[in-house]
């Protein structure tokens, strides 16, 4: 797959999630869900849930869109780090 | 505060710290890579606790207990929420394409990525300038809230000024003789210490109120607004939505943050740390957030900045003498671990991106200079948080703003090869003239249209861009081979 396509991909589920922060549509549950552990409100135990969300999330992005680097990139590294161009 | 166990931990708490300094003076390399980015070496652990040790600072123990104490269970997501995905996210989106410019052309700090990447002395100039002028006040502020903090817990006992002293002393014993490699350690050691303590401390607490579930039932019936986020002025939608382009998406700007992503070992270490963020911060946001609505009814009728001084009262007032003195290392960690780093990251801004404008520093002159530009800022920022200038504090008061502005630029800089140095110059400078219009008054409110000004100033900055890259000169192929170049070989 086109790495371009998988950043499209990486894109739309950063909207996603930003789209489930910003989820004010459900704020009215807040007073009607059940204490999450006996003690956890709402607007609590959801962002334990967004957690596990976010972890799936970067699991998933890590898959898609960010690759290692081949191990000749930096061969060069040693001379350039003494010839590097600053400002 | 006579508990003899308890000052046997402290003072045991900071011998460790001072061996951490020795041994890290030891084994440290006197060069410039060596001292401000530890060789470019750090492993997953080590890259994972400075970050979120650096990450996490006075505000979130202090500021959000404080600030969940008067808005309720809602001020989890409001602060956290959006950071606990985008922080990490950026980790990837800015810090993965920097680090590999870092290691490719030897780049130490922001200015020299960005500046390299506009081949920008300019650019450069002003990611300096920008990021000295929000990482100062900042840094001001964090002494004032673990000062305050400290002399909290210990009833009065030591005074601010000393506490404050304290502080910045403890932060210099490791810093100025082992460089970043002395800020990592202590990261682990604390960030480690600092996790199991606040468990405890939860538990205690939670204990002393008579248990989780007894706690809930108590708001639920003296103050059921505080589950409600549709009951809170604060939390309201156009807040919430606005928050969300001020602290989680700054993070990754911060000068201190962006170092320790480039001192990272390798991509897999950057991966491990973006994958497990997420829990880290949820957890001490987490628990931050308990502790602060506990603390409404457990401490019931404090207002505006004593609500900030919740989680020092109840270590105070529910904690055997023991366990005060934890807690006061915990809170003494969390301050002290965003202040080493922030000190260094001006001093390596400075020694690294200003001086060598003025005069050749070779490798060990830039360590000597470095250890000397943190004595100085150390001193020139306990001064000022003495006497507490409220132009500082109001500079504060947006630095986030400020560093998320700058956010656009960055990621221009590393994803849109047509982005030209004027379109980055304008779009720094524009938003950041904004930023100061409103904070400071000079522009109706109404013109941010109901938003935060980072809102309206972010767009601005992304508009700014795009429009005045499209009216410069495209940028030469060479320029943009040497970055673009390399993330094609990279990004396929």
């Amino acid at each position: 797959m086109n790495f371009k396509v998988r950043l499209g991909m990486v894109i739309l589920i950063v909207l996603i999630m930003f789209i489930l922060h910003n989820s004010f549509w459900l704020w009215d549950l807040d007073a009607r869900v059940p204490l999450l552990f006996g003690f956890m409100p709402f607007a609590y135990s959801y962002y334990i849930g967004y957690t596990i969300l976010a972890v799936l999330a970067m699991r998933l992005i890590i898959g898609l869109a960010w690759p290692d680097p081949p191990d000749h990139l930096f061969e060069e590294s040693g001379q350039n780090k003494t010839t590097k161009s600053r400002h | 505060m006579t508990n003899v166990i308890g000052i046997g931990l402290l003072l045991l708490y900071m011998c460790i710290l001072v061996a951490i300094g020795v041994y890290g003076a030891r084994v440290s390399l006197k060069t410039r890579e060596d001292y401000f980015l530890a060789g470019r070496g750090l492993g997953s652990v080590a890259v994972f606790m400075a970050l979120f040790a650096s990450n996490i600072t006075a505000f979130t123990i202090i500021g959000h207990a404080g600030f969940s104490y008067e808005t309720g269970y809602g001020a989890y997501g409001y602060v956290i929420g959006w950071s606990i995905f985008i922080t990490p996210f950026t980790y990837y989106l800015v810090g993965y394409r920097s680090w590999l410019l870092g290691k490719k052309y030897g780049f130490a700090t922001q200015p020299q990525v960005f500046g390299g990447i506009f081949n920008s002395k300019l650019i450069s100039l002003l990611f300096l300038v920008l990021l000295l002028y929000y990482t100062l006040p900042y840094l001001v502020v964090s002494i004032i809230g673990g000062g305050l903090a400290f002399t909290t817990v210990t009833e009065g006992m030591v005074p601010y000024w000393v506490s404050a002293m304290v502080l910045i002393g403890i932060s210099l014993i490791y810093t100025l003789p082992a460089g970043l490699r002395g800020t990592v350690w202590t990261d682990v050691f604390q960030g480690t210490l600092f996790l199991v303590v606040a468990a405890f401390l939860l538990s205690a607490v939670a204990r002393a109120l008579g248990g989780f579930s007894e706690i809930t039932a108590d708001i639920v019936e003296s103050n059921p607004a505080m589950l409600q986020r549709t009951l809170s002025e604060e939390l309201a939608p156009i807040n919430w939505f606005s928050y969300s382009f001020i602290n989680s998406i700054a993070v990754v700007v911060f000068p201190q943050i962006y170092t320790r992503i480039l001192a990272a070992r390798s991509s897999a270490n950057l991966k491990q740390v973006s994958l497990y963020y997420p829990i880290a911060l949820a957890v001490i946001f987490g628990v931050s957030t308990l502790l602060g609505v506990w603390g409404s009814v457990a401490i019931p009728g404090l207002s505006g900045k004593e609500a900030d001084n919740i989680v020092p009262l109840l270590i105070h007032q529910f904690l055997t003498p023991t366990w005060m003195v934890l807690g006061l290392v915990v809170v003494l960690a969390i301050v002290k671990s965003s202040i080493d780093s922030q000190l260094l990251s001006v001093a390596h801004l400075v020694t690294d991106d200003f001086l060598p404008r003025f005069k050749r520093i070779n490798s060990q002159q830039a360590v000597l200079w470095g250890r000397l530009l943190l004595v100085v800022f150390a001193a020139v920022a306990y001064y000022i948080a003495l006497i507490r200038p409220a132009a500082i504090l109001s500079i504060a008061g947006f630095a986030f703003s400020g560093f998320s502005v700058m956010l656009p630029v960055m990621i221009g800089a590393l994803y849109w090869p047509r982005a030209t140095a004027q379109g980055a110059c304008a779009a720094l400078v524009l938003p950041a003239i904004t930023l100061h219009l409103w904070y400071l008054g000079l522009l109706p409110e109404w013109t941010t249209l109901g938003f935060m000004p980072v809102f309206p100033s972010f767009v601005l900055a992304v508009i700014t861009l795009i429009v005045v890259s499209y009216l410069t000169p495209v940028p030469s192929p060479e320029q943009r081979e040497k970055t673009f170049g390399l993330f094609g070989q990279v990004f396929k």
